[in-house]
């Protein structure tokens, strides 16, 4: 049962394209109810069990692949519920803010279709197909619904399509090496032995390449800051609450169960890479003048320090990181769309020219204010729930001054949210604004189930914190040895929820 | 004084192998005579109605020789499984090109063209089961010299220099081949495929006239760096004649190929993996990075077309059955996006123009949508992006060369991908990108026949990516023909 979650996304999606053009009411009721039913699905599919058809089974060759889809109740669940609420909440906004309105929900469906596949593949091949299915929608709607410049198109691809062909490669030989790439289910005894030997390391840096690209991490990030400014909003929201994870639940959850050792090799370099984007971007948000540049900037700073604690592989890093998973989706989804009403009411999106919004749309201003405090880490909202996780977690496993650093990043984040704040909703009204009314009733609705949800994961963290893949919880020693009996799972994962209670 | 009885040599299994290829040739004298008998303006439409009956009736008694190979005809055709998967290419591809047969010429030409398309789908077909050189050239002329017409048979100018480019360059080719193959014979005595395997007389003339029917080859199959006439020739052609010349000459000529290197001695065949791979990555880099500049469909397909016959001798370098399982995979899946875009832009095409310049593709989304989809389909597919054949084979065939060691050939084949996203994905871009009512007129199709190409293609191009199955039984053709030719011919 858990096919529908991704085949009924794009049955509809291809669908609403027949619609008749003027019928933009109806594309975008009929591309909610798909979401909304992918979330209530997902919710009663949460114990369903795997689901595998043939996909090529030829015995002389070299490896099979199966179309196997699971929902587990653990990591790929909440992002699969992620990826149906902010797609649900993004479509409720395009009824103010997109023209070609039909065109643009059948692409956000398909879009929903393809990262929910990402997010249930349990075969490596479906996990790249439904990778490189990500791509198409995202570039349609840069082309055809971008506010600035064509290159912002081609550049998201180029960075996206060259990465996911090194995973596509990687596979392949991952495929040829163990002979199957149906091997992302614990069910499955895999990793006999070392079965990879010395390919190992090049089939990881495939894997992590377009893992790095997609996140984005630095220094791979360069493709983000314009996509994320020419998407619109409810584009990018989506883009940036769920595109980016896919980047990171690649790593919990798919390296670190085919490339353990490899996994654990590189993590002083991940670290380092993720503290460096997580100053780098914090500093970069401080000076942008354009807001969406901004938030770009701030996701390139949470999604570093997300990677350093996967990286750090103790328990409360993991269960930090997945919680800040969860909790920079629904923050970053509530930020831009929140961006988009401000882009709709001032007609710029460039900080100097904005100012004293709040005087006349006060709905407006209450809603950024909530999504930049959560981006913030106030203790209460779910970006605190997160950080504290991750800082702890960092600190106690000895990487100090990558926690350190994190640290000035956190203050940053307060500088430089509060700033992109004060510059559009405070200060003397910007003379030429064109007198727009507040908050309308479909833009607040699409913020209210992100907003319950900061503060829900805010104050009650731990059910997402248990959601660590059992995969990534194992420790270097579980996994040097050669046997890789699934028996040695359960064991570990106890740690990461015990130190939270 | 004893008579010798007059007996016919070859018995009702020679003429059942032949039957497809018999049977589309019957079919073009057939659409000639009923020309006669029907008013001017039903003529095109009999004549492809007949055309595809035939078509038809060739891809399903070909399914006859599915199996193990059978040589007929004193060794001079095979039947087996390679052949059948060759068939069957050859029918579909010149099927779905007599689709589009309506964008082209006038309606009391139409009938000759067809019957010339189909003259030159049994040279192909005679092709895919050739095991001797004669036949070989036989096939291969018949298929050429059809060509050579059908290029030129509008009057447009572009079309006729297209016909004389390739009348000139094409037959200096074959010229090239058939003197390899009189080389072969003075080394072997023989023209038969068996007769390559012995040790031969002359060690030099053989190599030289390996090398010289490998050239040949190369040039019908366009790969670099025997590339250059394929831009101007598939520009200048009729939309379905350069549908046809993508596909079918492609399809006859790999078979071809795919029978010769199998049969030569082992050693030989070793020598021949690195030309092969070099030749395979050149066409990879060198055809994606043609067309990207390019701004007329037909030109920027003839460059796809480069890259992607690359991308099936990479498979092919691998010499197993895998490698060969891939190589038909891939030919297949290009078949149908590379003739489901030819349809689409068929549909695209007006009397005097065809709808083959990439400005005719801007707004299509507002003006047609489904058009618009489709075509982004095919384009995906071209580019080996899912949910399309197109990646499925690119993931089959990445896969055995990384199992088989050619590591750098993947790369090559990741990089020359990557190029290709930027070729394909602009026509993509136009189509999607906000026109701003610089949109082309809407243009109102000669025929809606080119419809069923493109559901043909599109279902194909999909069913083939999520079931890559081809029917079962294997192509272990290779080892087992040379194997039972070396022995038929110890025992002479």
């Amino acid at each position: 049962m858990i096919w529908p979650l991704v085949l009924v996304p794009f049955l509809v999606g291809l669908s609403i394209f027949a619609f008749p053009r003027r019928a933009d009411a109806l594309a975008t009721g009929v591309g909610i109810f798909v979401a909304l039913g992918t979330l209530v699905a997902t919710v009663l599919l949460s114990s369903a069990p795997d689901e595998t058809l043939p996909w090529i089974t030829r015995p002389s060759f070299p490896f099979a692949s199966s179309f196997h889809v699971g929902l587990g109740s653990g990591l790929s669940f909440w992002l699969v519920l992620l990826t149906a609420l902010t797609s649900a909440c993004a479509l409720l906004t395009t009824t103010t803010q997109v023209p070609r309105r039909r065109d643009f929900v059948a692409w956000m469906v398909l879009l929903q279709g393809a990262m929910t596949g990402v997010f249930v593949a349990r075969d490596l091949l479906m996990f790249a197909l439904f990778w490189d299915l990500m791509l198409i929608p995202v570039f349609v709607i840069l082309i055809g619904w971008s506010a600035g410049h064509r290159a912002s198109a081609w550049r998201y691809l180029l960075y996206n399509g060259s990465a996911g062909l090194l995973l596509l490669i990687a596979v392949a030989a991952y495929g040829i090496t163990t002979g199957s790439t149906d091997v992302l289910s614990v069910s499955v005894t895999y990793l006999k032995g070392n079965p990879l030997g010395p390919m190992e390391a090049w089939l990881f840096i495939g894997f992590a390449l377009a893992f790095l690209v997609k996140t984005p991490v630095w220094p791979f990030h360069t493709w983000m800051p314009t996509t994320y400014a020419d998407l619109p909003a409810p584009a990018v929201a989506v883009v940036s609450a769920v595109q980016s994870k896919a980047g990171l639940y690649g790593f919990l959850a798919v390296t670190t169960m085919v490339f353990p050792a490899a996994t654990h090799v590189v993590a002083p370099v991940m670290i380092v890479l993720g503290t460096v984007g997580v100053v780098a971007g914090a500093f970069a948000a401080l000076v942008q003048t354009d807001v969406k540049r901004i938030v770009a900037y701030s996701s390139l700073s949470h999604l570093g320090l997300i990677l350093a604690a996967i990286f750090t592989f103790d328990p409360i890093a993991l269960s930090g990181a997945v919680v800040y998973m969860i909790a920079h989706g629904l923050f970053s989804a509530a930020l831009f769309l929140t961006l988009g009403s401000v882009e709709q009411r001032t007609e710029t999106r460039l900080l100097r020219r904005m100012g004293g919004l709040g005087i006349r749309n006060p709905r407006l201003a209450g809603a950024l204010v909530i999504s930049a405090l959560a981006a913030l880490g106030l203790p209460g909202l779910c970006g605190f729930a997160g950080e504290i996780l991750i800082l702890t977690g960092l600190f106690r496993s000895g990487a100090v001054w990558p926690t350190m650093l994190a640290l000035v990043a956190t203050v940053a984040a307060a500088a430089y949210m509060l700033r992109l704040f004060q510059g559009i909703m405070h200060g003397p009204e910007a003379a030429d604004l064109p007198q727009r009314s507040d908050l309308q009733w479909a833009e607040g609705l699409a913020l209210v189930p992100l907003v319950l949800g900061m503060v829900w994961l805010g104050i009650n963290p731990s059910v997402i914190a248990r959601a660590v893949p059992a995969s990534a919880s194992l420790s270097m020693d579980a996994h040097t040895p050669a046997p890789y009996d699934t028996a040695a799972f359960p064991s570990v994962v106890p740690p990461a929820t015990e130190a939270l209670r | 004084m004893t008579t010798i009885p007059l007996t016919i040599p070859f018995g009702s299994q020679d003429f059942t192998a032949l039957f497809p290829c018999f049977i589309v040739a019957c079919g073009a004298l057939l659409v000639l005579l009923l020309d006669l008998l029907f008013p001017a303006s039903l003529r095109r439409g009999w004549s492809i109605l007949i055309a595809l009956a035939t078509l038809g009736i060739a891809g399903v008694s070909a399914l006859n020789g599915w199996g193990e190979p059978i040589s007929v005809f004193a060794n001079a055709f095979v039947t087996g499984s390679l052949t059948v998967a060759f068939e069957e290419i050859v029918v579909i591809g010149a099927a779905l090109s007599m689709l589009l047969m309506y964008t082209a010429g006038r309606d009391d030409q139409a009938a000759g063209a067809i019957a010339l398309l189909l003259w030159s789908a049994s040279g192909a077909m005679l092709m895919a089961g050739a095991s001797n050189l004669m036949v070989v050239f036989l096939g291969l002329e018949l298929l050429s010299l059809g060509l050579y017409c059908l290029c030129g048979f509008v009057t447009r100018r572009v079309a006729r220099e297209a016909a004389l480019k390739y009348l000139l360059l094409s037959s200096t080719a074959s010229a090239v081949m058939l003197y390899g193959m009189a080389l072969l014979f003075g080394a072997t005595g023989s023209v038969d495929f068996n007769a390559l395997a012995l040790p031969s007389a002359s060690p030099v003339m053989f190599d030289l006239g390996v090398g010289l029917f490998l050239v040949g080859l190369a040039f019908k199959l366009s790969l670099v760096p025997f590339h250059e006439w394929t831009p101007d020739v598939y520009a200048g052609a009729p939309l379905p004649v350069t549908a046809f010349m993508s596909v079918v000459t492609k399809a006859g000529a790999l078979a071809v190929l795919i029978r010769f290197v199998g049969a030569l001695p082992p050693n030989i065949s070793d020598q021949l993996v690195q030309p092969l791979w070099v030749v395979a990555g050149l066409s990879m880099i060198v055809g994606n990075v043609g067309a990207l500049a390019q701004t007329d469909l037909k030109r920027l397909l003839a460059y796809s077309g480069i890259a992607q016959l690359g991308y099936i001798v990479a498979a092919l370098a691998v010499r197993n059955d895998n490698g060969l399982y891939s190589a038909i995979f891939y030919l297949a899946a290009y078949t149908f996006m590379n003739l489901g875009a030819f349809a689409v832009a068929a549909l695209l095409s007006r009397d005097e123009e065809e709808g083959t310049h990439l400005a005719s593709f801007r707004g299509l989304s507002g003006r047609k949508p489904l058009l618009a989809g489709a075509m982004t389909f095919f384009l995906l597919g071209l580019a080996g992006i899912p949910p399309t054949a197109g990646f499925t084979g690119k993931v089959l065939i990445l896969a055995n060369t990384i199992g088989a060691g050619f590591v750098n050939l993947a790369v090559l084949l990741v990089i020359g991908t990557a190029i290709s996203f930027y070729a394909y994905l602009k026509i993509v871009r136009l189509m999607y990108a906000p026109s701003f009512g610089q949109g082309v007129n809407v243009v109102v199709p000669r025929s809606r026949l080119p419809w069923i190409a493109i559901a043909v293609c599109a279902v194909a191009v999909l069913v083939l990516a999520l079931h890559p199955i081809v029917p079962t039984g294997s192509f272990a053709t290779l080892k087992s023909e040379v194997k039972d030719r070396v022995s038929v011919q110890s025992a002479y």
